[in-house]
């Protein structure tokens, strides 16, 4: 199915940065790939084909789509917008100590 | 990193993919949902807690005390930020763009301000909630460091007005919770007051009170952390 290969290939992008990647900026870039990787599967695996599940007063409620999902989802884009955003000003940090954003030049640091 | 290395991770990688595609076409794509719960909230959310948005409904009704830990985070993350970043004397990061820019942005930011508060306030009768317009409301800060200049965001929308914003949204958000208690329910219950009913602006009691709260929250949180990545605070006295 073509929401699962999406998904995995996203997903395994941002993994591959993280794993890879010599800058901390971009492997905060690459778990944020993954977050939206998830949130894009969890959404379309949902997805029943029908309208936003919004209604007037009068409607009848035919073939909404299910709003579970969009709640938790919409708690899960806040909580990676604080955990990037924080992370971000560890890396800001840890470039006035050490002049770099290598993580493998950070080594040497706790000795000193 | 080293060829070898390189090479070791793609196959890995792969085969971590094949795994994952493997297992999640196992996944059913169609679920019942005859006697779910998310059955029971599109057949009586209106009914039960007023709000024609239903993911405003789980999101300030049936889940508010999961609402109540995400603002949290962000109250964490904010002050998490401020405590590394904080400094007392910086260099003005921005002195602001042309004149144009500024008189275009002088008539535009209004009405981007009346379009936050819109969102914020009908998160209960169309798409939108605190969280969506408090990031709206966000980037009029953003606005005002990049278009007029540091000093101007600094001198206009001081990091004090931010911080009562910020504080006293999420205080005000406990307090509608324990007013839940005092309408002789359960702590951030929706005992449906103030209603002029359903599909007005004032109805589904609680609901709009604490989507406005947390979006001027959310609004000052965010503002916050642009304000302290940037750096923009100025030494007293200095010539800008």
């Amino acid at each position: 199915m073509i929401n699962n290969f999406v998904f995995v290939a996203l997903f395994l992008l941002g993994f591959y940065a993280i794993l890879v990647k010599k800058n901390l900026i971009k492997m905060v870039i690459g778990l944020n790939i993954m977050e939206g990787a998830i949130f894009y599967w969890f959404i379309t695996l949902t997805d029943r084909g029908g309208t936003i599940p919004i209604v007037n007063s009068s409607q009848v409620v035919t073939n909404l789509n299910d709003p579970i999902p969009q709640a938790l989802i919409l708690t899960g884009i806040v909580i990676g917008a604080s955990t990037s955003s924080f992370l971000l000003t560890l890396i800001i940090e840890l470039n006035k100590f050490t002049s770099s954003t290598n993580p493998d030049q950070l080594g040497g640091m706790i000795e000193d | 990193m080293s060829r070898t290395k390189h090479v070791i991770t793609v196959i890995v990688l792969s085969l971590l993919g094949v795994t994952m595609l493997v297992a999640l076409n196992k996944i059913p794509n169609q679920f019942e949902y005859a006697n779910s719960i998310s059955q029971h909230i599109v057949n009586n959310a209106v009914k039960e807690t007023g709000s024609l948005n239903f993911v405003t409904a789980i999101l300030y009704d049936y889940r508010a005390y999961d609402s109540l830990g995400e603002s949290t985070i962000i109250f964490g993350a904010v002050s998490g930020i401020v405590l590394l970043l904080s400094r007392k004397t910086l260099p003005v990061s921005s002195h602001g763009l042309s004149f144009i820019v500024k008189r275009t942005f002088g008539m535009l930011t209004p009405f981007i301000f009346l379009f936050s508060i819109y969102i914020i306030t009908h998160g209960h009768l169309s798409p939108g909630g605190g969280f969506q317009g408090g990031v709206i409301l966000g980037a009029i800060s953003i606005i005002f460091s990049i278009v007029y200049g540091s000093e101007f965001d600094y001198k206009r929308y001081t990091p004090t007005t931010k911080t009562l914003l910020e504080t006293g949204g999420a205080l005000l958000f406990i307090g509608l919770g324990f007013l839940g208690i005092l309408f002789g329910g359960n702590f951030l219950m929706n005992m449906r007051f103030l209603n002029m009913g359903e599909g007005s602006l004032i109805s589904a009691g609680s609901i709009p009170f604490i989507n406005t709260v947390i979006g001027f929250k959310i609004g000052a949180g965010l503002a916050i952390i642009f304000y302290s990545m940037i750096q923009k605070t100025f030494k007293e006295g200095v010539d800008l």
